[in-house]
């Protein structure tokens, strides 16, 4: 086999690969597939917390991103236009659902206050300067679903709180505070899993 | 300004408007302090899960399968299966390592040993059946690849030893820690890999009578 006739996909850049896809290529839709796979599954697996959904998810997203690709001019990042889609291919599916998009506030006044006091009775209680990454993907599982779709959307994705509530249908101060109070759960999760092993250790 | 004061401020104060009193009170509290520290450590670990899963091939498998029905990818499928099990082995090498780390770390973190003078605790371990190295089933499935190229029949046989190896595994797992839904996944996954293999081998086949 010449160099000419060999399968061209090791060769692709991505901008190739969209080109070559847009004329129906099967090794450049594979490529863009696998250039992305990853980050567009482990989004639909954290904002859903369920690998079978998030595995449909994914699917779906790129299904809808294939099946527009010759639209795809170039304005924006290919990889912006993805996860975008992605993004609200997850949110579509947690309506459908009746999944809170947005974080249904639980905390009462009284229990917010308490976060500042436990603090001051216990000033050995911080993480320690470091969080072991398996730890942290249990507690964003663990979040309620409102709290995890912000707090996956703008400290895992970088998304913006402007952006967040256009996606969301929430005001900008709401996607902030919510955020907080998403972080604020993780922390006491982070700190409730480094107890139980302290206590195991000793 | 108080510690109530302070956190009540500290979604703005974390977006970058902070005041100075904000900055005066964070130096003299360590409780705020340290929950500040936290906060920014939770928000700046978060992007290392960005790209933390690798999905299941069958998600592609079924993804090249509909854009071909659709009519978006224009090529004729491949003919060779090759290409298929060269993905296929490597992907799959991640949760059989990931297998291997939760059976270690099983055995690194189990308690000390019972002693005499405490009581033992029967733990109920749900009934998983052992995956022997060659089952009927496996037999059947190798028998009916039997007449194709020695490659690709030795390709079926150790990609069929592969997977019951990644079951036992998972087994072994969920032996250990039958509450854990991680183990419990991974031995989902083994069976589903063990799946995909007979179904190529049966598919194949019936391309092949076709």
């Amino acid at each position: 086999m010449t160099d000419a006739k060999r399968p061209q996909r090791n060769k692709l850049n991505e901008q190739d690969a969209i080109e070559r896809a847009k004329q129906g290529d099967a090794g450049a839709f594979e490529l863009l597939y696998d250039l992305h796979k990853r980050r567009v599954y482990s989004l639909c697996l954290r904002m859903t917390g369920n690998t079978a959904s998030a595995e449909d998810l994914t699917q779906e997203a790129f299904l809808q991103l294939f099946r527009k690709i010759s639209t795809f001019r170039g304005e924006s990042a290919f990889s912006t236009w993805l996860h975008r889609m992605a993004v609200n291919v997850v949110l579509m599916q947690l309506r459908k659902k009746n999944l809170p998009v947005v974080p249904i506030d639980e905390t009462t006044e009284g229990e917010e206050e308490g976060i500042i006091r436990k603090e001051l009775g216990a000033p050995d209680s911080r993480l320690a300067g470091s969080i072991d990454r398996l730890h942290l993907q249990r507690a964003v599982d663990e979040l309620p679903p409102g709290y995890r779709t912000i707090f996956v959307l703008h400290d895992v994705e970088g998304y913006e709180h402007n952006e967040i509530a256009e996606m969301i249908g929430c005001s900008i101060g709401n996607s902030k505070s919510q955020l907080h109070k998403a972080r604020i759960k993780l922390r006491d999760l982070l700190r409730v899993n480094r107890a139980e092993k302290v206590a195991k250790r000793s | 300004m108080n510690c109530l004061q302070f956190e009540n401020a500290l979604p703005d104060y974390l977006e970058g408007d902070g005041t100075s009193e904000q900055r005066a009170h964070l130096n003299s509290c360590s409780a705020c302090s340290g929950l500040l520290a936290d906060l920014n450590l939770i928000s700046s670990e978060a992007s290392s899960l960005r790209e933390l899963d690798e999905p299941s091939v069958r998600i592609w498998n079924s993804l090249e399968a509909q854009l071909r029905r659709e009519g978006i990818i224009k090529q004729p499928a491949r003919s060779s299966q090759l290409d298929f099990f060269h993905r296929w082995r490597t992907a799959w090498l991640v949760p059989v390592a990931a297998a291997l780390l939760i059976a270690a770390g099983i055995k690194l973190y189990q308690p000390a040993k019972i002693g005499d003078n405490q009581p033992v605790v029967k733990v109920i371990t749900p009934a998983v059946p052992a995956a022997p190295v060659v089952s009927a089933e496996d037999k059947a499935i190798l028998s009916t690849v039997a007449s194709r190229p020695p490659a690709q029949v030795a390709a079926y046989r150790n990609d069929l030893a592969q997977a019951n190896s990644f079951i036992r595994d998972a087994q072994e797992a969920v032996r250990n820690d039958p509450n854990d839904i991680y183990s419990q996944q991974l031995l989902m996954n083994a069976y589903e890999q063990k799946q995909m293999v007979y179904r190529l081998a049966v598919d194949q086949d019936n391309e092949d009578e076709q």
